[in-house]
């Protein structure tokens, strides 16, 4: 089976480096994409959304809550530089429901807001129940 | 001559000041950690980052960014400065001050001077004509509130207020170790060489997704917001460096302050005991008499 390796980096964290991965899944702003060794050299967009590494045979799979920030596929090399990258296992499953309790209140809550703080808090919710679903997938 | 009793007071002082400042050592050294780890951490992202929008740039042609390009106005320029909130640490915001003072000497455009870190701010602010003094709700500002003050600056840069955004930082090298430097932010510049090499390098194209344009429009403010954050925590990691070394000196300089205050005292005691001794003596010869 070939192998290639991927990177995780955010502005505060590498979050993985050089991880092996048979088989990988990437979700792009245009859907889901998944990438396969000899793959062609693509640079991508990223949505908000659930990246899956297949470790193959000896590694486990992992998945990482992602969000915004772009990939770029070169040589069986995959770098992913995204804003906030969060392992499953490490989600802080409280934390996250407390940050979408907060944004559908903010939301709901009738205030009168700017667009842009609406696609904001919207982001935010979004983001609050991928890591949900995340962490408790994992449990 | 100083007495004993003086001299005693002044090692006890002394003690005190040793005892703070090996704490502050201590400190200094927990925090060097944690901000070189952080710097660690986020230079690669910074890095690939920088390279992936340069070849993009470089290979994608008839693109343009306001951000990639110079937008007419010659005159007027933003220095960002970075320096810290607090001070005993060695040379690190003199030495910054010194810089911007020198580049901004050097310098022919009307500078408007930003400041995050209020030491140099206090040093040469009636000097210059300052713009703005960030502050944030912790000391050290995150990722976000840095996005808000580059937002601001990028603002300024391309309503044509200014003609270049600089930042002015101490550059992190090792522990012991800076650089004070002033780096240009905006506009992002691509050099001739760089863009022939990048060419030569990749003589495919990528396959975008969704177009190269989006990408760039959305990647251009990173690279700038990232490369401010990196110019912070470069920033922080010096100052923890520098305030690590200079209250290692401070140390270093007490003990041998006690030392030194100690022998003194040990010698006036020991000539005091003498003179005694020898009245002692003498009184009672002069009893046997």
């Amino acid at each position: 089976m070939n192998y290639f390796t991927v990177d995780i980096l955010t502005p505060e964290k590498i979050v993985a480096e050089g991880i092996p991965a048979e088989s990988l899944l990437i979700p792009s702003v245009r859907g889901q994409i998944n990438v396969l060794p000899n793959h062609t050299h693509i640079i991508n967009e990223l949505a908000t959304g659930v990246l899956t590494v297949f470790g193959g045979a000896d590694d486990p799979d992992v998945d990482y809550s992602v969000s915004g920030g772009i990939c770029k596929v070169l040589n069986d090399k995959v770098i992913v530089m995204t804003h906030i990258a969060e392992k499953n296992t490490e989600i802080d499953l409280e934390r996250a429901e407390r940050a979408l309790e907060h944004a559908q209140e903010k939301l709901n809550s009738g205030e009168p807001l700017s667009d842009a703080k609406v696609e904001q808090y919207r982001n935010k919710a979004e983001r609050a129940q991928i890591r949900i679903q995340l962490a408790k997938t994992n449990q | 001559m100083a007495n004993i009793k003086d001299l005693k007071k002044k090692i006890k002082s002394t003690k005190g000041t040793l005892k703070i400042t090996s704490a502050m050592k201590l400190v200094s050294a927990a925090k060097l950690a944690k901000a070189q780890q952080a710097i660690q951490s986020s230079r690669p992202y910074a890095n690939e980052l920088e390279l992936t929008i340069k070849t993009i740039s470089a290979l994608v042609e008839n693109y343009s960014h306001k951000y990639l390009e110079e937008n007419g106005n010659n005159e007027t320029e933003a220095l960002l400065v970075i320096s810290s909130n607090k001070g005993l640490c060695g040379g690190y915001n003199a030495q910054l001050t010194k810089e911007v003072r020198r580049y901004l000497a050097e310098t022919d455009k009307k500078v408007k001077v930003f400041f995050i870190g209020k030491k140099v701010k206090e040093l040469i602010q009636k000097e210059v004509n300052v713009g703005k003094f960030y502050t944030f709700a912790k000391v050290d500002p995150t990722f976000i509130e840095m996005e808000t003050v580059g937002k601001e600056l990028a603002g300024l840069f391309t309503s044509g207020e200014v003609g270049t955004v600089k930042v002015a930082y101490n550059q992190f090298n090792s522990a012991i170790s800076f650089t004070p430097m002033v780096k240009q932010l905006l506009p992002l510049s691509l050099d001739v060489e760089e863009r022939k090499e990048l060419e030569e390098k990749f003589p495919f194209d990528f396959k975008y997704e969704p177009t190269p344009k989006q990408i760039l429009d959305a990647l251009i403010p990173e690279t700038f917001s990232t490369s401010l954050y990196t110019s912070l925590l470069d920033g922080i990691a010096s100052e923890h460096g520098s305030r690590m070394a200079a209250m290692d000196n401070a140390v270093t300089n007490c003990k041998e302050a006690i030392k030194s205050q100690t022998i003194k005292m040990n010698k006036l005691r020991q000539a005091a005991i003498t003179t005694e001794l020898i009245e002692v003596v003498s009184g009672a010869e002069s009893l046997n008499g």
